[in-house]
């Protein structure tokens, strides 16, 4: 059975990422952030019969559905939470296009975000919290950097196969700050920055610079998902799921078969069979953006460049919301922000917002499909999704 | 932590290199398992290793966020592959950060710390 376009974004809001939550938790954002997605769909809460959550960051995660569910007096007959990372965003949509479409349940909230505490996020123990075993045992010995220097070894090993270089990945971060001067939520958008800006900025693990590496905030954002047929009937221009794929072949990138070549291959493959579509249909590309170099693997994995062309590939195009590639038109995390889990997220409701024809100074003409990758890990889990203004563009 | 065999992979005073290896399937098996992961049928057993092999990829840490490394910045830490094809991580030492280059070939060597001993790499000649 393909559900291709069978479900659909009915309501989303998100929350400016902040580097303080003011004292706030995260059940408090959360909280936030879905009363203004239920008003964006023009239901009421008592609507919402599923829920979907991504681990908070701080907070214990113990029942973290139901500490949710109580939270916001909800009683779903449908609830999980989704814990692949940095594609949890993705994968909850996902999930949540499945359940609507089975039937479990009508309407599902997918929420995601929370507080981040710089206090846990620089201990021992904050880190120790985000490293499995075989890494806590066979990696920290030898002194890694956590995640920056996962994607450092990636990046190093691109460089050398296909000659990728510093400045090509640099330009990521450019033109996405770009992007960032036009949405007034982004985290960094006073500032443009220059290629020369990015490389003079200190070299944190080769060849990634400070510039490039994202900010980690607090933050939440809540997309709702509805079967396509009751969204037609709501407020909101439906954005429908046309196409939804997933794959996983690592969890620590010591132990991929190649470092170079992700699983971005099969998931973005599976999402595009599912739609009947090909990367040269879609106006607007949504990719996870931890560092450039995910930016650049995602981009070839996904079949919109060769293998090793990346590089030359963002060289090549304009990724501003005015150029010929738009891609990460939220400034991405680099320049948006990275609130925890809900920085997948704003993937999404990026894409959703342009679809919509709702970003207005960086609206997008051409704003029918659009393909959003969520990324776990080091290049590790992947879920992209394909999303399209037309429910029948595919067949 | 505790590997099949007893040995801890650290274990103060260790000379030799030994990886699992799963005969039925003819591969090398790291991080330790307790059953291959390959066929999930067969205990593996531990071979020595060559100790050589060539810098798959690496990094230069130039700060260090966990205490016992900030004095030891900057650090390359690396993945090598061994000739028996398996990758590791692990650091390169007695070479320049700035000297480290992808295809280096390596070998073997080892950092004696207070209570354990840690397999680390230095350019082969």
């Amino acid at each position: 059975m393909n559900i291709s376009g069978r479900a659909a974004v009915s309501g989303m809001a998100e929350l400016k990422p902040e580097i303080d939550a003011g004292g706030r938790s995260s059940l408090e954002l959360l909280s936030e952030v879905a009363s203004r997605a239920i008003k964006d769909a023009g239901l009421r809460k008592s609507d919402l019969d599923g829920l979907l959550v991504t681990p908070p960051a701080e907070d214990s995660c113990f029942m973290w559905p139901a500490q949710v569910a109580e939270y916001l007096k909800m009683s779903p007959s449908y609830i999980n939470m989704v814990e692949l990372g940095g594609a949890s965003a993705c994968a909850a949509i996902t999930r949540a296009a499945l359940a609507v479409t089975a039937g479990l349940c009508r309407h599902c909230l997918c929420l995601s975000g929370g507080i981040w505490d710089s206090q846990v996020f620089n201990s021992q123990e904050g880190k120790m919290a985000v490293m499995s075993r075989a890494e806590i045992d066979f990696e920290l010995p030898y002194g890694p950097m956590g995640f920056n220097s996962g994607y450092a070894l990636i990046a190093q090993r691109h460089m050398y196969e296909f000659g990728t270089t510093v400045e090509q990945m640099a330009k990521i971060a450019v033109d996405q700050r770009q992007n960032a001067l036009a949405n007034p939520d982004a985290l960094f958008n006073k500032q443009a920055i220059s290629i020369e800006d990015v490389l003079n900025s200190p070299l944190i693990v080769d060849p990634i610079h400070l510039l490039e590496i994202v900010r980690p905030c607090s933050g939440a954002a809540a997309v709702i998902i509805s079967r396509s047929e009751e969204a037609i009937d709501m407020p909101n221009v439906p954005v429908y799921l046309l196409g939804m794929g997933e794959a996983c072949t690592h969890n620590s990138i010591i132990y991929s078969d190649s470092i170079t070549v992700s699983p971005v291959k099969w998931s973005a493959a599976r999402a595009f069979a599912m739609a009947g579509l090909k990367p040269v249909d879609m106006d607007l590309l949504s990719l996870y953006d931890c560092y450039p170099i995910t930016v650049i693997v995602t981009l070839e994995d996904a079949g919109f460049c060769d293998k090793g062309a990346g590089g030359f590939f963002v060289q090549s195009h304009d990724l501003t919301y005015r150029g010929d590639l738009p891609l990460n038109t939220h400034g991405g995390q680099l320049s948006f922000g990275q609130p925890s889990y809900a920085g997948g997220m704003s993937h999404v409701t990026e894409a959703v917002r342009q679809l919509r024809g709702e970003a207005e100074k960086r609206q997008i003409k051409n704003n029918r499909l659009a393909f959003v990758n969520g990324n776990g890990g080091v290049m590790s889990t992947q879920s992209s999704l394909i999303l399209g203004r037309d429910k029948h563009d595919v067949r | 932590m505790t590997l099949d065999n007893g040995e801890k992979w650290f274990k103060k005073g260790r000379t030799a290199l030994k990886i699992q290896y799963c005969p039925a399937c003819e591969k090398y098996i790291f991080f330790p398992r307790e059953m291959c992961p390959y066929c999930l049928e067969v205990k593996p057993e531990w071979k020595e290793t060559t100790g050589r092999g060539i810098i798959y990829s690496y990094t230069t840490v130039r700060r260090s966020s966990l205490s016992e490394f900030q004095d030891r910045v900057p650090y390359t830490y690396a993945m090598v592959e061994l000739h028996e094809g398996i990758r590791i991580p692990t650091n390169i030492i007695n070479c320049p950060v700035d000297r480290v280059r992808i295809g280096m070939p390596v070998e073997l060597a080892w950092i004696e710390e207070s209570k354990e001993t840690i397999p680390v790499f230095r350019p082969a000649p």
